[in-house]
C-alpha cells in the first residue's frame, strides 16, 4: 500500500496520534531539563504553542515530564517553540517584578531563502538536492568553528522541516553567555553582509586569512566548482557573469577577466580563466596586498553560511523544538549528524502520515505473528523511520548527561557529608 | 553621596588625597564619601556630561575611534567646551602626585559617581553611559606606559600573565595568520590567553586567534581585556545603583538627577508633531521629503510589494513618526502586500505587527522610530533593503541611484567622497542640501529630516526650535549645555528642571 501525499488538512487527525505514540518525550525531557543540576531548570523554561487557526500561546511552562506530556497531548500544537530559562516559572511571570531570561542555548538558524541571490535551481520555500548542498557546507563550517574555536562540544543539528537547519549549542558555558557574547559569536561567524544595494558582500581587506576563514575556504574549495559553477551555473548567462564580475573592484582587471572569459566556452573554463587572471596579477605584484584574496572573496560570497543572526543574538528568541511536525510539509524536524550532513536528504525525511502508516504496518505484522508481549515493549518510534533521528538525538543526550553526572555526584556527596 | 551605605567603605576612603587616589586611572570600585555643595554637585555632573557628550560627537564624525584623527578632533571639541585641561590630564597624565593632579582625580571620581546616579535609571541610559565611559577609560589606558600599566594592574588586583615561550612557539603559525595587523613584531610580543568573553570586540571582528574558547591577544591589544573588565564592573554597579536609587529621596537631588539626561537624548518622535499625513501623498513625500533610507524602503516596497522584517520595522515606525495614523498604515501595508499574497495571509502574518508598532499589541509599548545611529548600526543581509544607504550601499550603486533621482553630479561626487570617509550622516545632510537647496541642521534622525524638509518646503510653519544637539552652530553661549529645550506641544514628564528654579543658587551642603 502506498502512503498518500501529505496534506495540511489532515493535521488535526494525525497530530493526536503522533503526540500520543511517536513524540520522544523521554529523551526530549532528559535533554531540556539538563539533569536539573540547577534546580527548576525545566520548570522555569518557556515553551510556546502554536495551535490550529494560528492561535499562539506564549510563556507556557511545565512542572515535569508528565505535565508536559499531558498538555501537549491535550492541545496537539501545530508547532512547539522553546524559549529561555527564567528565574521563575514563566506561567507565573506576573507575580515577579523582574522577568528576565537567565539562560538559553546558543542557537543558529540558517534558512534557504537567504541564498536566493546565489541559487538558481529553486527560490523561496522550495529546496532541491542541488541547493541543499549550501546547507551541508554551512553545517560543516559552523560545526567546525563552534567546536574548534569556541570549544563547544554539545551541538544538536536539526532539519527545520522545510528549507533550513537549526543548531542548538547546549554546553553549560554556551547557555550562560550574555547577550553581547552571543552577538559576538554570531558576528564572528557572519561574513556575508550587506543588503540589496551592495553587490560585494564579502570584503576581507587583509593580507592574511584569519584561521576561521582559511578553514572555511578549505572546506569550500574542493566543492566550489561542482556546486556553484556547475549546479548553480553562476557563469551560465551574460547577466550571471556580470554579477560575478561586479565583485572585482579593479576596472582594468575586470576587463581583462571579461576578455579571457569570452574566449572560453564552458562555465568551468570561464571560472579557470578568472582564477588564472587573478593569479597572474598576484604573481606580478599588481594586486594590492590587502586585495589579494579576491578569488576567496568571490567563493565565500557564493557559499559561506548565511545566518539569521538576530535569532542567535537574543536570549528570548523562540526556536522550533526538534521533533515538531512542519505544518506545511508534514515533515518531522529531525536531528541529523553534522559529520554525515552530506548523506542527509531532506527529500526523504519522513512525513507524519508516513510514520503513522508505518506503525500501523508494524503492528499488523506483529499481530499476525501473534507476539503480543513484545509488541508492547517496543517504543512506537522504534517501529518507524523516525528511529534514526531519535537514535542520533539519544546519542547527543547521553554525551550531555556525562557532563552533569559528575556534578550530581558532587551534590549527593555534599548532602552525605552534611548528615554527619 | 553615601548611596551604597556600605559602612566598611568608610575606613578606606578616609585618608589624604594621595592615598585615596594613587593612580591616574581608576576602576571606580569605591564610592566617595564626602561633603560637597549642591552647586558643586551640579557643576561636576555637567562637566563630565560635557566630556561624554564630546566623545559622542566626535564619534559621529566618523574617524576611526582612538586614531590620531579622532584624538585631534576630540581635543579640538573639548577645548571648545573649555575642557582642555581635562583632555590633557586624560591623555598625558603626569602620574605625579601634584596637587592639581590629585584634585583632578578627585573630581574625576566624584563626577563619575554622580552620573552613575543619573544614568542608572533605564536600559538606554545605562547603555549610553557605559559606552561613553568606556571610551574615556580606553583613551586613558592607552596613554599609560608599561610601568604605569603594571602598577595599575597590581593596584586593582588584576593578575594577567603572558603565555610561556613554549606555548607560544607551538601556536606561532596560527598567531601569525590570525592576529590583526603587521606580523613584523609578533614574535617579540607577549601574548595573553584570556576567555573569549573577555575580549568580545576583538573576537567579533576576527582580529585575534581563537581556540577552544580562549583568545590569544598580543600585549598591544591588552586594553581590550581591561575595558571588558571595566565594562562588566560598571554594568553591574549601575544595576546595583539602580536598585538602591529609591533610597535617595532628597528633594533637591532627585529632580536634578532625573533632568540631567533629557536634553541629551534628543527627541524620540514617538508622537508626530505636524498634522496627519495622508498615505496617498506618500509617493510625493518620498521624492521630496524622505531621507534616502526611507525613500529606498518606500521604493522597494512599491516595486516588490514586500519588505523583510527589519525593513518593515524601520519604515513602519518612521511612518508612525511622521503622522500616518494606525488605520492608514494598515491600509497602506495591506494594499501593497496583498498584491503578492491573499488578504487572509496578510491579516494573519502582518496586521499584528502593524498594530504592534503602534503599541496596540503585545507589550503595548509605543515604539520609538529608529534614529540614525540605530539604523547605521543595524545588520543588513542579502535580500534586505533597510539600513543606512550611505553605509550599506556600494558607492557606485549609490551614485547611480542619486543620479537617477536627478541630483547634480557635483553633489553626487561630494556625497560619494563623504561616504568613502565613513561620514554617513554628513553625507545625508548633503543629500538634504542637494534636494532642498539649503543646508540642514545636521541629520540625527530620519524623522527629524522629514520635519526639517517639511518646514523647508513651506508645508509647515517653522516651529521655533532649539538646536537638536550640541553640535549645531547656534547653541547659546554661557549656558548650561543641559538646560532643557522649552517643551513644545506636549509636556514631557521628565522635564523637572523646567521653569526658573535656579538650583545653583541654593547653596546647601549635600551630605
Amino acid at each position: 500500500m502506498k502512503v498518500e501525499e501529505f496534506s495540511p488538512d489532515s493535521l488535526p487527525d494525525l497530530l493526536p496520534l503522533y503526540y500520543k505514540r511517536l513524540f520522544p518525550y523521554g529523551p526530549f525531557h532528559r535533554w531540556i531539563s539538563y539533569g536539573n543540576v540547577e534546580p527548576n531548570y525545566f520548570q522555569n523554561r518557556e515553551f510556546s504553542f502554536t495551535l490550529a487557526e494560528d492561535i499562539y500561546i506564549r510563556f507556557k511552562s511545565f512542572i515535569g515530564r508528565e505535565d508536559m506530556e499531558k498538555e501537549i497531548q491535550k492541545r496537539c500544537p501545530y508547532k512547539i517553540d522553546i524559549g529561555a530559562v527564567y528565574a521563575t516559572r514563566p506561567q507565573e511571570r506576573h507575580m515577579t517584578a523582574v522577568f528576565q531570561p537567565q539562560e538559553r542555548e546558543l542557537v543558529f538558524d540558517i534558512d534557504m531563502t537567504d541564498y536566493d541571490d546565489v541559487r538558481s535551481c529553486c527560490s523561496g520555500a522550495d529546496i532541491c538536492n542541488k541547493c541543499w548542498k549550501f546547507m551541508v557546507l554551512a553545517c560543516k563550517i559552523l560545526d567546525a568553528a563552534l567546536r574548534e574555536d569556541f570549544g563547544y562540544e554539545h551541538l544538536l543539528w536539526v532539519f527545520s522541516g522545510r528549507r533550513g537547519v537549526h543548531c542548538w549549542v547546549c554546553d553549560d558555558s554556551a547557555r550562560k553567555l550574555d547577550v553581547s557574547a552571543r552577538s559576538t559569536v554570531a558576528e564572528y561567524l557572519q561574513l556575508v553582509t550587506g543588503g540589496e544595494n551592495k553587490a560585494k558582500k564579502v570584503v576581507l581587506n587583509s593580507d592574511k586569512l584569519h584561521h576561521s576563514i582559511r578553514r572555511a575556504k578549505n572546506i569550500i574549495e574542493p566543492q566550489f566548482e561542482s556546486m556553484c559553477v556547475e549546479d548553480q551555473d553562476i557563469l551560465g548567462t551574460p547577466e550571471k557573469i556580470s554579477k560575478v564580475l561586479s565583485l572585482v573592484p579593479d576596472d582594468q582587471m575586470r576587463q581583462e577577466i571579461e576578455k579571457e572569459m569570452s574566449k572560453q566556452n564552458t562555465p568551468s573554463m570561464k571560472w579557470a580563466a578568472l582564477t588564472s587572471v587573478v593569479q597572474s596579477w598576484i604573481k606580478r605584484g599588481q594586486l594590492k596586498k590587502w586585495r589579494q584574496f579576491l578569488v576567496e572573496e568571490i567563493m565565500l560570497q557564493y557559499t559561506y553560511p548565511r545566518l539569521d543572526i538576530n535569532v542567535s543574538k537574543g536570549m528570548n528568541h523562540l526556536l522550533k523544538a526538534p521533533f515538531c511536525i512542519h505544518p506545511k510539509t508534514g515533515k518531522v524536524c529531525i536531528p541529523f549528524n553534522p559529520r554525515a550532513a552530506e548523506k542527509f536528504n531532506p527529500m526523504t525525511v519522513p512525513t507524519i502520515n508516513q510514520l503513522i502508516h508505518e506503525i500501523g504496518q508494524f503492528d499488523k505484522e506483529q499481530t499476525q505473528e501473534g507476539d503480543e508481549v513484545s509488541l508492547r515493549r517496543v517504543k512506537d518510534y522504534r517501529k518507524t523511520s523516525l528511529n534514526k533521528g531519535v537514535v542520533i538525538f539519544e546519542e547527543f543526550v547521553r554525551k550531555l548527561e556525562d557532563t552533569w553526572k559528575g556534578k550530581q555526584i558532587k551534590i549527593e556527596a555534599s548532602d552525605a557529608t552534611l548528615k554527619f | 553621596m553615601d548611596i551604597s551605605r556600605r559602612r566598611k567603605v568608610t575606613k578606606v576612603v578616609a585618608g589624604s588625597l594621595a592615598e585615596l587616589y594613587p593612580h591616574n586611572l581608576q576602576m571606580y570600585y569605591i564610592p566617595p564619601i564626602t561633603e560637597i555643595s549642591l552647586s558643586e554637585f551640579e557643576d561636576l555632573a555637567l562637566e563630565r556630561l560635557k566630556v561624554l557628550r564630546c566623545l559622542e560627537l566626535v564619534n559621529l564624525k566618523g574617524a576611526n575611534k582612538f586614531s590620531d584623527e579622532w584624538k585631534a578632533s576630540l581635543c579640538e571639541e573639548m577645548t571648545k567646551q573649555g575642557l582642555k585641561n581635562f583632555y590633557k590630564m586624560s591623555t598625558a597624565p603626569t602620574c605625579k602626585q601634584t596637587d592639581a593632579e590629585l584634585q583632578y582625580r578627585k573630581k574625576d571620581h566624584l563626577s563619575h559617581f554622580i552620573l552613575r546616579l543619573a544614568y542608572c535609571r533605564s536600559d538606554e541610559l545605562r547603555r549610553w553611559f557605559i559606552a561613553r565611559e568606556l571610551e574615556l577609560f580606553k583613551l586613558r589606558f592607552m596613554s599609560l606606559n608599561a610601568d604605569e600599566i603594571r602598577e595599575f594592574l597590581n593596584m586593582n588586583n588584576l593578575s594577567y600573565s603572558p603565555i610561556s615561550a613554549e606555548e607560544k612557539d607551538a601556536i606561532m603559525p596560527s598567531l601569525y595568520e590570525s592576529t590583526y595587523g603587521s606580523t613584523a613584531l609578533l614574535s617579540e610580543k607577549d601574548f595573553f590567553r584570556v576567555p573569549f568573553t573577555d575580549v568580545l570586540e576583538l573576537v567579533r571582528s576576527r582580529k585575534v586567534f581563537v581556540q577552544a574558547g580562549y583568545a590569544y591577544i598580543p600585549s598591544s591589544e591588552f586594553v581590550a581585556v581591561m575595558s571588558s573588565v571595566y565594562r562588566a564592573t560598571l554594568g553591574q554597579a549601575l544595576m546595583m545603583t539602580y536598585r538602591r536609587l529609591p533610597n535617595v529621596d532628597d528633594e533637591r537631588l532627585v529632580p536634578l538627577l532625573k533632568g540631567l539626561h533629557t536634553s541629551y537624548v534628543g527627541e524620540d518622535f514617538k508622537t508626530p508633531k505636524g498634522g496627519e499625513i495622508c498615505i496617498e501623498d506618500l509617493d510625493k513625500h518620498a521624492r521630496a521629503s524622505y531621507p534616502l533610507c526611507m525613500r529606498f524602503l518606500h521604493e522597494a516596497l512599491r516595486t516588490h510589494h514586500h519588505l523583510r522584517h527589519f525593513g518593515r520595522l524601520q519604515y513602519g515606525l518612521f511612518l508612525k513618526g511622521i503622522g500616518v495614523s494606525l488605520q492608514d498604515a494598515m491600509r497602506f501595508w495591506r494594499e501593497e502586500f496583498t498584491r503578492i499574497m491573499d488578504v487572509d495571509k496578510f491579516e494573519k502574518e502582518h496586521a499584528y505587527n502593524v498594530r504592534y508598532n503602534y503599541g496596540q499589541e503585545g507589550k503595548r509599548t509605543n515604539y520609538t522610530p529608529y534614529s540614525c545611529m540605530k539604523i547605521i548600526c543595524s545588520s543588513v543581509g542579502p535580500g534586505d533593503h533597510h539600513g543606512c544607504p550611505f553605509k550599506h550601499s556600494d558607492v557606485k550603486i549609490l551614485a547611480n541611484k542619486l543620479q537617477a533621482y536627478g541630483i547634480s553630479s557635483q553633489y553626487v561626487g561630494e556625497i560619494s567622497e563623504l561616504v568613502k570617509g565613513n561620514h554617513y550622516q554628513v553625507a545625508c545632510g548633503k543629500y538634504f542640501e542637494a534636494t532642498h537647496g539649503k543646508p540642514s541642521n545636521g541629520i540625527q534622525h530620519p524623522n527629524q529630516y522629514f520635519e526639517e524638509s517639511q518646514v523647508a518646503l513651506g508645508n509647515r510653519p517653522a516651529i521655533k526650535q532649539e538646536p537638536m544637539s550640541q553640535n549645531s552652530q547656534h547653541s547659546q553661549p554661557n549656558n548650561y549645555p543641559s538646560k532643557p529645550k522649552p517643551v513644545k506641544q506636549e509636556k514631557v514628564e521628565e522635564d523637572v528642571w523646567g521653569g526658573d528654579i535656579d538650583l545653583s543658587s541654593i547653596d546647601m551642603d549635600v551630605a
